[in-house]
């Protein structure tokens, strides 16, 4: 059994982000790192594969520096890498994203797909649903655990009436949301083991997708607002103006 | 925040993909596991036995050493683990930079096959932690003066003397130790309950909390003969083992110097005294100016001093030269940190006053600053001026 994990590189949560011209700034970040739910699918699908047996894959589509997080994934076990080398992500709508995705993991022969319920830089959730579309695909989303027991999976997802567990069968894509537990540290045999994996890194075109056309143009990007200043209050006379604003600003009391 | 290491000069661009991944790997357990708990290990005066077994699950102990289950890495490599790891603090990689280059370092080089294979691979995942006893009570920078003595009984040796100063001893599964034979100075290997061996802990330090420091007695202590490391003689032997841990802690003094540069950086801009950051007045600047100047010159001597170790072009005062100087410029930032911080510079909350008392150690172990200066001015000169009997 081969899984496929879907692996975005994205700004660390904890790095500045800057808008400049109206676009976030990507040199002045200074931390990629691999986003927190595919840190989650990833470390599910090496259980999976330490249970189970089988391979996994670490597929990326993105920049030439996506390859680091590629060869991090390859560190902590990852048996095969392939890199969608795509200069400018931002230049593809979501559509051409899961084209790409989907055909490279049919160009893996991988017919489980994990990946996070979101990247942390977009938040918009929509790969997973539409690669699990164009693969006719079952798809299980916000889920913790995956267990496989030969051609069925079972995953445990969190719904409004709790947890849920979902049996599917092959093909079929999990989006990760927080899994149980966290993606392991690396240690030195794993990466010098990581050394000798190298990604197979191929174009859109290779993989017979036109991304010429994206259907989406993104106007400009803006910093959040900021947040207005504190206030202060002091002294036993301002109780009152602190209860009103409590109760009537604040709706907290 | 994430930590973001000062690298003024863009020394991570020379490093290897396998080096920057070790030193991020490193980086990150720092920050999980040690900089949270440090200073209640600290308090406790113990060296938490979850940070062992996690240093031999990373792989990094032993690390430029090959073979047995060693990691096999570069001295760059090398030097960078230890610089995270006294970032987090100094007893770290002191735990690191004994069991490595000290303890599994003599073993490699100098004892037989039949010991690399037994203690080695179990040394490399931590399972067996080990210490080295070189310095006596009264014998600390001159040690070819030791007292410590072996003697052969036929079917075994008898050990008699003690160690003091010894980093890991209470906590040793075994120690490599320095005594004389019929007079000259060879290395054994002595296991924790070997008969008349002890090692009690010594207690009291304002330094190096988080680090055990204990003597080891030997009191008609019998070792097998397979215990004598046979491919060493003389000084030589304690005096490589030095020269691989004296490298690493010229990196490591890099890394405590940069996490004092930060603390003191964070809290220059937001302390305000007479209306503005502290750190908009030219003195607190000129003080960051020079931490940046020194921190960044340690860092390419030590950078350069590992590539001479990767390549074999080294010569041991080219290594007394990057211990002096960065323990000391760590030294004088950790102070000066700790003067910006005013008062809150003595709390627990920061790491500089940690830093600073463990600095002090790190001055005195391994070659003291001025045994150092003796190393580079017989260099210089071609005179020793050790002692005034000049018997070399
Ligand atoms: C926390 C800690 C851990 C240690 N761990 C270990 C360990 O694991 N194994 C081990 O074997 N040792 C260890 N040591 C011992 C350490 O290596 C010695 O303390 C060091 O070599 C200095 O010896 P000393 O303390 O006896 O000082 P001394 O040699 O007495 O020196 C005192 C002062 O005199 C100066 N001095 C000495 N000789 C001269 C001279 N000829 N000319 C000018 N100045 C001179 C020194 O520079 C120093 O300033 C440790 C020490 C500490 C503090």
């Amino acid at each position: 059994m081969t899984i496929a994990v879907l692996l975005k590189q994205v700004p660390d949560t904890t790095s500045k982000i800057s808008v400049s011209g109206g676009r976030v700034d990507e040199s002045a970040v200074s931390k990629w790192s691999m986003s927190p739910y595919d840190e989650y699918a990833l470390e599910s699908a090496l259980q999976l594969k330490e249970s189970g047996g089988g391979d996994v894959v670490a597929i990326t589509c993105g920049p030439a520096r996506a390859a680091k997080m590629l060869t991090d994934a390859a560190a902590v076990g990852a048996d095969s890498l392939l890199h969608v080398l795509v200069e400018d992500l931002n230049a593809l709508d979501s559509t051409q994203v899961q084209a790409i995705l989907a055909a490279a993991v049919s160009h893996c022969s991988a017919q489980v797909v994990f990946c996070g319920k979101q990247a942390a830089d977009t938040n918009a959730g929509s790969t997973g649903p539409g690669v699990a579309h164009l693969m006719g695909a079952s798809c299980v989303t916000m889920v913790s655990e995956v267990a496989s027991e030969g051609d069925s999976f079972t995953a445990m997802r969190a719904s409004s009436g709790g947890d849920q567990r979902v049996a599917v069968s092959a093909p079929c894509l999990f989006a990760f949301d927080k899994g149980t537990t966290e993606l392991r540290r690396p240690n030195v045999r794993g990466i010098m083991m990581a050394k000798k994996k190298v990604a197979e890194t191929l174009g859109a075109s290779d993989l017979g997708v036109d991304t010429s056309a994206s259907s989406v143009s993104v106007d400009s990007h803006s910093p959040p607002p900021e947040k207005p200043p504190g206030q202060r209050f002091e002294g036993v006379d301002s109780v009152a103006v602190v209860v009103s604003k409590l109760r009537d600003e604040a709706n907290v009391i | 925040m994430a930590y973001e290491a000062l690298d003024f000069y863009d020394i991570d661009s020379l490093l290897s993909d396998e080096e920057r991944m070790v030193r991020d790997m490193v980086r990150d357990w720092v920050d999980e596991k040690v900089i949270p708990n440090i200073e209640e290990a600290c308090r406790d005066g113990v060296f938490p036995d979850e940070w062992r077994v996690d240093l031999g699950e990373m792989g990094i102990l032993g690390a430029p050493l090959k073979g047995y289950g060693c990691p096999g890495l570069s001295y760059i490599a090398y030097g960078l683990i230890c610089q995270e790891l006294e970032r987090g603090d100094s007893g770290v990689r002191s735990f690191a930079s004994v069991q490595g280059s000290l303890a599994m370092y003599p073993i490699w080089d100098f004892g037989s096959e039949e010991q690399k294979n037994h203690y080695l691979p179990r040394m490399a995942t931590g399972e067996w932690v080990g210490c080295f006893g070189l310095t006596e009570p009264d014998y600390g920078s001159n040690p070819g003066d030791m007292i410590t003595r072996a003697e052969d009984k036929g079917d075994h040796y008898l050990l008699n003397g003690a160690k003091m100063w010894i980093t890991n001893g209470t906590i040793a599964d075994l120690a490599v130790v320095w005594a004389k034979l019929d007079g000259v100075i060879r290395g054994f290997i002595v296991e924790k309950g070997d008969p008349g061996f002890t090692a009690p802990e010594m207690t009291g330090k304002h330094s190096l909390k988080a680090s055990v420091t204990s003597e080891l007695v030997f009191q008609d202590c019998r070792i097998p003969k397979d215990r004598i490391l046979p491919d060493v003689k003389g000084l030589k032997g304690p005096f490589s083992c030095l020269n691989n841990a004296r490298f690493g802690i010229s990196w490591g003094a890099v890394g405590a110097a940069q996490s004092c540069f930060n603390s003191a950086k964070e809290y220059a801009l937001s302390r305000i005294q007479f209306d503005h950051p502290i750190a908009s007045f030219q003195l607190v600047q000129n003080k960051l100016a020079w931490m940046l100047r020194e921190i960044t010159k340690a860092q390419l001597l030590a950078y350069h001093l590992g590539q001479k170790k990767d390549d074999g072009t080294w010569i041991p005062e080219h290594i007394s030269l990057a211990k002096m100087n960065n323990v000391d410029i760590a030294l004088e930032i950790a102070r000066m940190a700790r003067d910006i911080h005013g008062a809150n510079g003595i709390l627990d909350e920061y790491p500089v006053m940690r830093h600073m008392a463990n600095l002090e150690s790190v001055k005195t172990y391994e070659g003291t600053h001025d045994i150092h200066n003796l190393i580079l001015g017989r260099h210089i000169t071609g005179i020793q001026a050790f002692t005034r009997e000049f018997t070399e």
